[in-house]
């Protein structure tokens, strides 16, 4: 479907003075180039100055058959005529032919003289281009200059090479400039930089199954169009040769194909898009031409289209043929100047009865099909617009491009944070311009130029006569200075658009107009997203105009030649006025998705998002006519969810927060806990929502954050019982349970990941101190819930600033609960150094900072033995070691949690050495966690003698707890060695004794006789150790 | 109804030094230069003009005569509807490379019936006192090779320069089946005009 929207697109009009019929019209470069009909004198005016005043008038070499102009290197290219041969030639420097008698240079293709200079300074150049074919159709590329040929059956591909004249003539460098200087005075600033041009014969296209009628060619894409066909390729310079075995191959297949064509009389309708376009049965190879050019060309096909005759109705088979295909390519409003390639590449081509735009860059893909009202001849696609014409009338429709290379320029486009129009949106058609007897069009910047020849031949009187009276009425705007109508039956129009910032002004309130009559209809929304289009066409083309004025001194002023006269819409609109519009726009957009239906109401959040409006500027926007019984549309609520469940540091009025409850308790009730919970509620006042709550219970089931919520709101309050009431509801699993449901009703802040602060809620603090045991079971249920991060934990402890109990409590319990090593390990650890602080702590100040009393820790540490593994058992030696020591409850209980993970499997004991080492080993206690940390690091040899030094009669409990297995050489080979050491110094030690005993009875019953002998000492006496001998040798007999 | 223009391309050729360029700018802007650089490769200058009731664009084809500017200048033959080949009275060496001159103009404007193609012999330089060819010699050259017509010309006095290129339009024009070059075809038969080549210059 085509909207047509009675928007007026063109500004003014007026007419180029020409003294001869004009056969073909051409422009770029500010300039329009008029060819005489059946003459071989080109004319050019300017279009950049009023009244469009002749610039130069130039004679042709033969008779112009069809004309193009290069914006990169300012030369034209014509297909000329000379006694029934055909010549291809470029006129370079034309813009010194202001005097029509100077002599115009003519050299061959690839003939520039190095170092000879022309001696009369800068001249017009002529570069004739042989070619083996007859040349059907030319194209050059707007981003190099480059220029493609098309002939019969191939494609030629020269690529522009320019030389600096001062580097060129050197010796003549005096003379040269000064004449450089004079001609540049006379009015052409681009001559500054002025080079010597040539061209390269660098590809050939071979295309044996297709006749090109029309070519295209920009940055490395190459189109091509036969009479119902359109083929686009990229070219593109490869380092390794692969493609021309390829392209041979599908030569091969392609000649027997070749022999059914007799028969295929009418070729199907095709469309392949990307890859699949090599599929088309064209083959097309590559031949490389340039002599100094060592690169490798690749070739792949980008796109295919093949229409068959009778595949439009209204046209007869002959009409039927395809035209004005384009390459166009659109700059985005980050890129920088420099860059070559742009971000956006669109193809248009058209029948008679409809257009056709596709995207391709970034996926090829069909834009836009126009479907036109009657038989268009030409057409011409821009930015913002696709100009058409027909016999009679000018017409514009609008293009999508903005949309495609909005969403290449912001990756955010398409989701909750940005939004914009689709690229696929339906096109409209704006108000046509009516004339009569149109014949081409072309158009630069903003100025649309027409040919127009009122044909003799064919008798249409008539109709003629209602143009002309049509034509009357409706251009009112004209500043044409009317010709003689009489004189002639031609004329050149240069119709001025307006620009994309006019045109959406008009759009705007034409929707202003359109809303009070119909606010609900799609054509409405159609006519804002029209609107969004044109404005991000604005923005674009401005920042690229800003661009090029910064870029203008330090590059040379090539790629300003395209988009060059649009300064008046920068003299009008400011970059203000833009963006003010735009957020207009976007609020406009978000208004009606937001009370549109179901169907992608979500897109009220971005829209309202980009519009900039305070979420009370769009609440008031959204509030409903007292009278209508209309309510809340689903856009406005799921732009409300969004806006309360992100974090935002906006904290609404009271009177806001009570609308949001008012709208949630009308519209979706269930979302009320949630919303009360955001913390930009925080100011709703708590008496009307708990009323709200209650009755919302009252209607619905029960349910646990909807208690907590209500609990919440009795606590601010300040009703303790009743909070104490509602809290004693549920058992606390229910309550943990809600609060996984609902984490912020204990904590705001944290959506954005890990960096960001939480902050406890009201409700937490007196969790903190009422009931820190389900405070700290919610915190680790949250974690385990992967809902907060194990800092914003800690943080949030912080907070409550009860660090030194709330927090290690919550890291036992953790501990407890958690699987994640990681996490596990970074417990152990910290744990660790708390239990090391509190012993150390309670040691230097004993009495002196217990003036406040440490709340009891929630856990134990026989709780944390008997229910967590990574708490271990204590060694029963270690209870020798701390019996004498007597110290406060908390000292005895950090050092058994303590002891209790050294104990455990899961600490690393080397990453606790450092830090045991703040613990002196003079007391007992310390030199029992010393001496578990040597004896768990390995090293029982030094752990036997330092035990054997302080606390000989814990020896034999050590030995038999540790020296197993693997360990248990080490009773005699470091033990028992170590005991007799010590009795034979001192044999009194009855303690000493003992031990050496038992490790006699362990030795005798581990070892042979022969090795037990080996062991009693020279010195011993035989009477001790015989028993023990005996018993050894019994044993082993036994054995035996 | 505006008028309809014939192209017709004249093309200078002979020595270098001859006056070529100077014969061209005479004619076109009825100026002289005597310190005009050498014509690098070819160029060209368009002029309009009406003969015999006909609008005519003439465009003049300058070309280098040095030897080493050869292969940039013959392959601009092509397409030549008039060649006037030129010396200069005072130099017998470039009268003698006439024929020369003649022959690779045949040979690279791939004429097809060379006996018919309208030459035109200029001879320049007339305003120079020593003069090494005389007008016989030059006007029996002209008999001998196809009856050409022959001018003596001064592109600095600004003699016969007007009459000779005249005289080339009207060889072309008065080819009966040259009439293609009139776009579009209607065709006016011209009064074949008696020759008045010989009688300037006697």
């Amino acid at each position: 479907m085509v909207h047509v929207y009675n928007c007026h697109p063109f500004a003014s009009q007026q007419i180029v003075q020409v003294g001869q019929e004009p056969g073909l019209v051409c422009c770029g470069g500010g300039a329009l180039f008029v060819v005489a009909t059946g003459g071989c004198k080109v004319e050019s005016y300017s279009l950049e100055r009023e009244g469009c005043p002749l610039i130069c008038r130039f004679a042709t070499m033969g008779t112009v058959k069809s004309i193009q102009h290069s914006k990169i290197g300012d030369y034209l290219v014509t297909i000329e005529e000379k006694n029934s041969a055909t010549y291809l030639r470029a006129y370079t420097n034309w813009r010194y032919q202001a005097e029509e008698k100077s002599r115009v240079g003519v050299r061959l293709l690839g003939h520039l003289l190095r170092g000879a200079s022309v001696g009369g300074g800068v001249q017009m150049e002529i570069i004739e281009i042989p070619l083996s074919e007859r040349p059907v159709a030319v194209a050059c590329c707007p981003i190099t200059g480059d220029l493609l040929v098309g002939c019969e059956n191939t494609l030629v591909l020269f690529t522009l090479k320019t030389q600096n004249q001062q580097n060129l003539s050197q010796q003549n460098l005096q003379s040269s400039w000064s004449s450089t200087q004079q001609n540049s005075s006379q009015g052409q600033t681009s001559s500054q930089h002025l080079s010597i041009l040539d061209f390269e014969r660098c590809v050939i296209f071979h295309l044996p199954k297709m006749t090109p009628k029309q070519v295209a060619l920009c940055g490395g894409y190459v189109a091509v169009q036969a009479e119902l066909e359109v083929l686009v390729l990229k070219l593109e310079t490869v380092s390794e040769l692969k493609t021309l075995e390829e392209s041979s191959d599908t030569n091969k297949s392609a000649d027997c194909v070749d022999e059914q064509i007799d028969f295929l009389l009418i070729p199907r309708h095709q469309e392949l898009l990307g890859d699949r376009a090599k599929d088309c049965d064209l083959p097309v190879s590559i031949e490389k031409t340039g002599l100094e050019d060592r690169r490798q060309y690749s070739l792949s096909y980008v796109l295919f289209r093949r229409f068959s005759p009778e595949f439009f109705q209204g046209c007869s088979v002959e009409e039927t043929q395809l035209h004005s295909l384009q390459l166009y390519p659109l700059y985005t409003s980050n890129q920088s100047v420099s860059a070559d390639d742009p971000a956006c590449m669109f193809c248009f081509f058209s029948l008679p009865t409809a257009g056709y735009l596709y995207s391709l860059k970034g996926g090829v893909e069909p834009l836009s099909t126009y479907q036109y009202p009657e038989k268009v001849l030409e057409a011409v696609l821009t930015d913002h617009l696709l100009h058409v014409i027909t016999k009679s009338a000018l017409q514009c429709f609008t293009v999508r491009c903005a949309a495609v290379a909005a969403r290449i320029e912001d990756p955010y486009i398409d989701t909750t944070m940005r939004a914009c129009p689709p690229g696929n949106l339906e096109v409209c058609a704006l108000r046509m311009q009516l004339f009569i007897g149109l014949r081409s069009v072309c158009v630069y910047g903003r100025h649309v130029i027409l040919l127009s020849t009122a044909d003799t031949e064919v008798p249409d009187e008539p109709e003629r006569s209602t143009q002309r009276r049509g034509l009357g009425r409706k251009w009112t705007m004209s500043s044409a200075k009317e010709t003689s109508p009489a004189g002639h039956g031609w004329n050149i129009y240069v119709v001025d658009t307006v620009s994309p910032f006019t045109l959406y002004q008009e759009m705007d309130e034409y929707s202003q107009r359109y809303v009070e009559t119909n606010p609900q209809a799609q054509s409405h929304r159609h006519l804002l997203s029209e609107a969004h289009l044109l404005l991000r066409a604005s923005l674009v083309q401005m920042s690229r105009q800003q661009q090029d004025r910064g870029g203008e001194a330090a590059a040379p002023p090539q790629r300003d030649a395209d988009g060059p006269p649009d300064n008046d819409c920068s003299a009008e609109t400011t970059r203000q006025e833009l963006d003010e519009a735009f957020r207009h726009n976007c609020a406009l957009l978000g208004d009606s998705f937001s009370r549109g239906s179901q169907k992608d109401c979500h897109l009220a959040l971005p829209y309202y998002r980009m519009s900039g409006l305070s979420i009370t500027e769009i609440m008031s926007r959204n509030r409903p006519h007292p009278s209508s019984p209309h309510s809340f549309g689903p856009g406005f609520l799921f732009y409300l969810k969004h806006f309360l469940l992100e974090e935002t540091d906006q904290t609404l009025s009271q009177e806001a927060a009570d609308e949001i409850v008012h709208i949630f308790s009308q519209s979706e009730p269930s979302m009320l806990v949630s919303v009360c919970a955001s913390p930009a509620m925080s100011h709703v006042s708590p008496d009307r929502t708990l009323q709200i709550l209650q009755r919302l219970e009252d209607t619905a089931s029960v349910s646990v954050p909807m208690t907590i919520a209500m609990a919440t709101m009795v606590l601010r309050l300040d009703d303790l019982p009743q909070y104490t009431q509602l809290m004693e509801r549920h058992a606390e699993m229910m309550l943990v349970y809600g609060f996984i449901e609902e984490p912020r009703l204990l904590l705001h802040g944290g959506g954005g990941g890990h960096n960001t602060h939480v902050r406890p809620t009201a409700l937490s603090r007196q969790l903190a101190s009422s009931q820190p045991g389900l405070l700290v079971a919610a915190m680790v249920a949250l974690h385990e819930n992967n809902k907060v991060q194990l800092e914003q934990a800690d943080h949030l402890f912080k907070e409550l600033s009860c660090a030194n109990s709330l927090q290690v409590d919550f890291w036992e319990a953790m501990l407890m609960a958690s699987s994640q090593d990681a996490v596990i390990q970074e417990l152990l650890f910290r744990l660790s150094s708390v239990y090391i602080d509190r012993l150390t702590n309670s040691d230097t100040h004993s009495s002196l900072t217990q003036t406040t009393p440490r709340r009891r820790s929630l856990k134990s540490a026989d709780d944390l033995i008997s229910s967590c593994s990574h708490y271990g058992a204590l060694y029963p030696w270690l209870t020798l070691l701390s019996a004498a020591h007597t110290t406060s409850p908390q000292h005895q209980e950090a050092l058994h949690k303590l002891q209790s993970l050294l104990c455990g499997p899961s600490l690393s004991v080397g990453s606790v050495v450092p830090l045991l080492e703040r613990l002196s080993e003079e007391t007992m206690w310390g030199f029992s966690l010393h001496l578990l940390c040597t004896t768990r690091r390995g090293q029982y040899g030094s752990s036997i003698e330092k035990l054997l030094d302080r606390c000989p009669q814990a020896i034999i409990a050590f030995a038999n707890h540790q020296l197993q297995d693997e360990h248990m050489p080490l009773w005699w080979q470091k033990l028992l060695p170590e005991l007799c050491k010590r009795t034979r110094a001192s044999p009194d030690n009855s303690i000493l004794l003992a031990a050496l005993k038992e490790t006699l009875v362990v030795v005798a019953m581990e070892m042979s006789p022969a090795e037990f002998l080996e062991l009693i000492p020279d010195d011993g006496a035989a009477s001790y150790f015989l028993p023990h001998l005996m018993t050894c040798t019994q044993r082993h007999l036994l054995a035996n | 109804m505006t008028t309809k223009t014939s192209l017709l391309k004249v093309i200078l050729l002979g020595d270098g030094g001859v006056g070529k360029s100077s014969i061209m700018n005479r004619y076109v802007t009825n100026k002289f230069d005597a310190h005009l650089f050498h014509t690098i490769g070819v160029e060209f200058l368009n002029k309009d003009l009406e003969v015999d009731g006909h609008q005519v664009t003439l465009q003049i084809w300058d070309t280098a005569g040095q030897e080493r500017f050869r292969s940039l200048r013959t392959p601009f033959y092509r397409g030549s509807d008039c060649c006037l080949l030129t010396f200069s009275v005072d130099d017998n060496q470039s009268f003698l490379n006439l024929g020369n001159w003649k022959k690779e103009f045949i040979y690279y404007a791939d004429v097809k019936e060379p006996e018919k193609f309208p030459f035109v012999v200029l001879g320049n330089k007339l305003d120079v006192t020593e003069r090494q060819v005389s007008s016989e010699e030059a006007q029996q050259w002209c008999q001998e090779n196809g009856d050409y017509p022959y001018y003596e010309t001064s592109a600095k006095d600004a003699t016969n320069v007007a009459v000779a290129f005249e005289e080339a339009v009207r060889r072309v024009l008065a080819m009966d089946e040259r009439t293609d070059h009139l776009i579009p075809t209607d065709t006016v038969k011209l009064h074949r005009k008696p020759r008045s080549a010989t009688t300037c210059c006697s």
